[in-house]
C-alpha cells in the first residue's frame, strides 16, 4: 500500500497533474468563499472542464476543489460572519467574534490549520480503511448490494431534517427517473413514452447538475430578485498577520478536541449525503459538550473555530471512503464525482481500488497534496478572495447556467441532455418549494439501476426472498435499514413532542408530519 | 388543501399513470423475471406513500386548530415573478441553442439574463453588460472547443 501511495504522491507533483489540482483547489476556494455558491454546485461548473482531461486529472482536479471547497467558506465566515459554505456555519460562531476582538488573523488562521489537520486526520482514515472495506464488500452477492443500497437510502430518508414519508417519496421519485427507458438487466424497451432518447434511460449527471443548480440560483434569486453583490465589501484594512507557529500549537495543543471532531467529520461523511454542513455543526456542538467552559463559546474561543473547521474538513475523507469501497456517493460532490469517473469508463466500487489502482491511489495523493495547496492559497488569497465576494449574481448565475448547458451537452454532444437538464432544473426548484428534499432523490436517481440489477440478480439466481434476511450480511443491513427509520420515526415524535411544549399555534408552514 | 396534499396527489397521478402503463410490457417467457415487475414495485410504492403523504397531511391540518398567528416579522416576499423569468429565458436559449448556435445564443442569453437581473441604468452598467457576455462567451467557447476539445452547437439558422 505505501509503495502504490509513494508512488502516487511522485506521481502527482508532476506538472500534468499538479495544475489540475492546483486550479481545482483555487476553484474551490473560491467557490466555498462567495456566498450563495457551494461546493456541489461549484464541482458542477468544473466538470465539463475535466471532460477533456485524462482520468486522474479530472479527478485531481475535483479531489483539489473538494477539499478547497469546504475550506473556502471560512474566510468569509471569520472576517464577515457570513459563511461562504453551509459547512462553515458554525465556524462563525467563535469565528467572527474573534476577529471582531481584534484577532481576525489569529481567527483566520486557526480556521486553515484546523481544516488542514481535520482534513488531514479523514486521509489517514481514507487511505487506510478504502481498501479493507472493499476487500470486505467484495464478499457480496447481489442481496448484500441490493440491502447495501436499500440502507444508504433509508439513511439518507431517515436523515434529513424533514418528514420521514416526504424524504422516501423523494428518494422513490429519484428511483421513478431510473425505471423510465429500456431495463437494465436485458434491454427490454418499457416506459419510454414514445420519446426514442428516453429507449437509452435517463443519464444521471444532467438530473444532478439540473436538481442542484437550478434549485440553488432560483432560491437565490427568488431571495433578491438576482442583483446585487454577493456580500458587502470587506474591510481590506484587517491585519490578517500572525505567528503561524503559535497558532499550530493552538490546535496540536488541544488533541482531543481535533482527534474528536476528526472523527465526528469522518463518520458523517461515511453516511450517504449528509455533508459538511452537519460534520461542522455537530464537531462544534460536541467540543461545546466536552468543554470545561462550554459558557465562552461564541465569543471567540478557538476551541469553537478548530473543531469545526477539523470536523468539516475531515468530512471529505469520510465521502470519499464510501465512494471508493461501495460506490455509494456520500454526498452530492462525490455524487459529480461518480459522474465523472463513469463518464472516463471507470466504476466506483468494491473492484475500483484493485482494478484502478493508480487512480484510486492517485486521488488519496491528490487529497493529501490539495491540503498544503488549500493552506498556500487560503493563507495568500484570503485578502484577494475578499475583493472577489463584490461580484454580482447578475453577473455569476447566467455565467454557471451557461456552464450547466455546456456539461450536459458535452455527455453525448447532444441537445437531449440539455433538454434532460431543463426539466429536471423545474422539477428540482418545484421539490424543493413543495419542501422535499434533494440528497434522497439524488442518491435514488444514482442507486436505481443498481438496486434494480441486484434484486432480478438475487431472484434470478435463487427466487426464495428470505435469502435477504437469512443471509447474515444481508440481513444484518436490512435491519439496520430498518432501525434507521425506526429512529427517524422516534426523532420525529420527540420534534413533534417538544412542538407541542412550546405552546405556540403552529402555523401552516410549521406543521411537522412524519 | 395543503402544500403537501397538493404535491401528494400530482405525485399519486403520475405514479398511478406510469403504474398503468407497466401493463403494457411485454415480459419475455424465457426469463423468469419480467421487466415490469422493478418499475410495479417502484411505482406502486410510490403511490402508496404519496397516499400517506396527503392522509398524514389532512390529519396534521384537522390536529392543528385554526388559531390567529401571532404578530411576526414577515421575511421578504419572494420573488416568484424573477423565477419564471428567469425559466422562461433558460428555456427560450436551451430551445434556441440549436439553430442560432452556441456563440450567438449564448451571448444573447448572457445578455438579457443579465439585463432581466439587474437592469443597467448607466452608460458603464450597460458596457460592463456587453462585456461580460461577450468575454465569456468567447472564452467558454475557445476553451472548450479549443483546449478541451468539446464541440459546441452550431446553428443550424446560421451555421454559426
Amino acid at each position: 500500500m505505501f509503495d502504490l501511495l509513494g508512488a502516487a504522491l511522485v506521481n502527482i507533483v508532476h506538472v500534468k497533474y499538479l495544475l489540475p489540482l492546483f486550479l481545482g483547489t483555487l476553484a474551490g476556494v473560491i467557490g466555498g468563499a462567495l456566498p450563495g455558491v457551494t461546493v456541489t454546485m461549484t464541482i458542477i461548473v468544473a466538470l465539463p472542464f475535466t471532460f477533456g482531461l485524462d482520468p486522474l486529472q479530472g479527478l485531481a482536479a475535483m479531489a483539489g476543489l473538494y477539499v478547497g471547497g469546504s475550506a473556502g467558506g471560512l474566510v468569509t465566515a471569520v472576517l464577515l460572519g457570513i459563511p461562504g459554505t453551509p459547512s462553515t456555519v458554525a465556524t462563525t460562531f467563535d469565528g467572527y467574534p474573534m476577529g471582531r476582538n481584534g484577532e481576525p488573523g489569529r481567527a483566520l488562521w486557526l480556521g486553515i490549520w484546523g481544516s488542514f489537520f481535520g482534513g488531514m486526520l479523514g486521509g489517514v482514515f481514507l487511505i487506510f480503511t478504502t481498501k479493507p472495506l472493499a476487500e470486505f464488500a467484495l464478499a457480496f452477492g447481489p442481496w448484500e448490494y441490493f440491502s447495501l443500497f436499500v440502507l444508504a437510502l433509508s439513511m439518507v430518508a431517515g436523515l434529513v431534517e424533514t418528514s420521514l414519508v416526504k424524504a422516501l417519496v423523494s428518494g422513490f421519485i429519484g428511483l421513478i427517473v431510473t425505471v423510465l427507458g429500456n431495463d437494465p438487466m436485458l434491454g427490454a424497451p418499457r416506459l419510454t413514452l414514445g420519446i426514442p432518447f428516453l429507449e437509452g434511460g435517463i443519464p444521471f449527471l444532467p438530473v444532478l447538475i439540473g436538481v442542484f443548480a437550478f434549485a440553488q440560483i432560483m432560491s437565490e434569486v427568488e431571495k433578491s430578485g438576482g442583483a446585487g453583490a454577493m456580500t458587502q465589501p470587506a474591510n481590506s484594512d484587517a491585519n490578517l498577520k500572525v505567528s503561524q507557529l503559535k497558532v499550530i500549537w493552538e490546535i496540536l495543543s488541544r488533541p482531543f478536541l481535533l482527534v474528536w471532531s476528526a472523527i465526528i467529520g469522518v463518520w458523517i461523511g461515511v453516511l450517504p449525503a449528509i455533508g459538511g454542513s452537519a460534520a461542522n455543526i455537530m464537531s462544534y456542538d460536541q467540543a461545546k459538550k466536552f468543554s470545561k467552559h462550554p459558557e465562552k463559546f461564541g465569543t471567540g474561543i478557538p476551541e469553537g473555530i478548530i473543531a469545526s473547521e477539523a470536523g468539516n474538513n475531515a468530512n471529505v475523507g469520510g465521502s470519499l471512503v464510501t465512494i471508493m469501497a461501495f460506490g455509494i456517493p456520500g454526498d452530492a460532490v462525490t455524487a459529480v464525482m461518480l459522474g465523472a469517473m463513469t463518464i472516463h469508463g471507470i466504476q466506483p466500487g468494491p473492484l475500483f481500488i484493485s482494478q484502478h489502482p493508480q487512480i484510486a491511489y492517485g486521488i488519496f495523493a491528490a487529497y493529501i497534496v490539495a491540503h498544503p495547496i488549500m493552506v498556500l492559497i487560503l493563507g495568500v488569497g484570503a485578502r484577494w478572495a475578499m475583493r472577489i465576494m463584490t461580484i454580482t449574481k447578475s453577473t455569476l448565475f447566467p455565467i454557471v447556467l451557461v456552464l450547466c448547458v455546456i456539461g450536459a451537452f458535452a455527455l453525448d454532444n447532444s441537445m437531449d441532455t440539455v433538454y434532460v437538464l431543463l426539466v429536471f432544473g423545474v422539477i428540482g426548484y418545484l421539490m424543493v418549494k413543495a419542501g422535499f428534499p434533494l440528497a434522497p432523490f439524488i442518491l435514488g436517481a444514482i442507486l436505481g439501476d443498481q438496486i434494480e440489477i441486484n434484486l432480478i440478480r438475487s431472484i434470478m439466481t435463487d427466487p426464495n426472498p428470505w435469502l435477504f434476511v437469512t443471509r447474515p450480511i444481508s440481513g444484518l443491513l436490512l435491519l439496520a435499514a430498518v432501525l434507521s427509520v425506526v429512529f427517524s420515526l422516534w426523532q420525529h415524535k420527540r420534534t413533534q413532542r417538544r412542538l407541542a411544549a412550546a405552546a405556540t399555534p403552529p402555523s401552516d408552514e410549521d406543521i411537522i408530519d412524519f | 388543501m395543503g402544500r403537501d396534499t397538493i404535491a401528494g396527489l400530482v405525485i399519486l397521478v403520475v405514479s398511478l399513470a406510469l403504474l398503468g402503463l407497466t401493463f403494457e410490457i411485454h415480459s419475455n417467457p424465457l426469463v423468469p423475471v419480467s421487466p415490469a415487475f422493478y418499475p410495479r414495485l417502484v411505482l406502486g410504492s410510490t403511490a402508496f406513500l404519496s397516499f400517506l403523504m396527503i392522509v398524514f397531511d389532512v390529519a396534521a391540518r384537522r390536529r392543528a386548530p385554526p388559531a390567529a398567528a401571532p404578530a411576526k416579522a414577515r421575511p421578504a416576499k419572494p420573488r416568484y415573478d424573477m423565477v419564471a423569468v428567469m425559466f422562461a429565458i433558460f428555456t427560450v436559449y436551451v430551445v434556441l441553442l440549436p439553430y442560432l448556435g452556441f456563440r450567438i445564443a449564448t451571448v444573447a442569453f448572457l445578455a438579457v439574463m443579465q439585463y432581466a437581473m439587474a437592469r443597467p441604468r448607466t452608460r458603464r452598467a450597460w458596457i460592463v453588460l456587453a462585456l461580460v457576455a461577450s468575454i465569456a462567451t468567447a472564452v467558454t467557447y475557445y476553451m472548450f472547443e479549443g483546449y478541451l476539445q468539446v464541440l459546441l452547437p452550431r446553428g443550424r439558422w446560421t451555421d454559426f
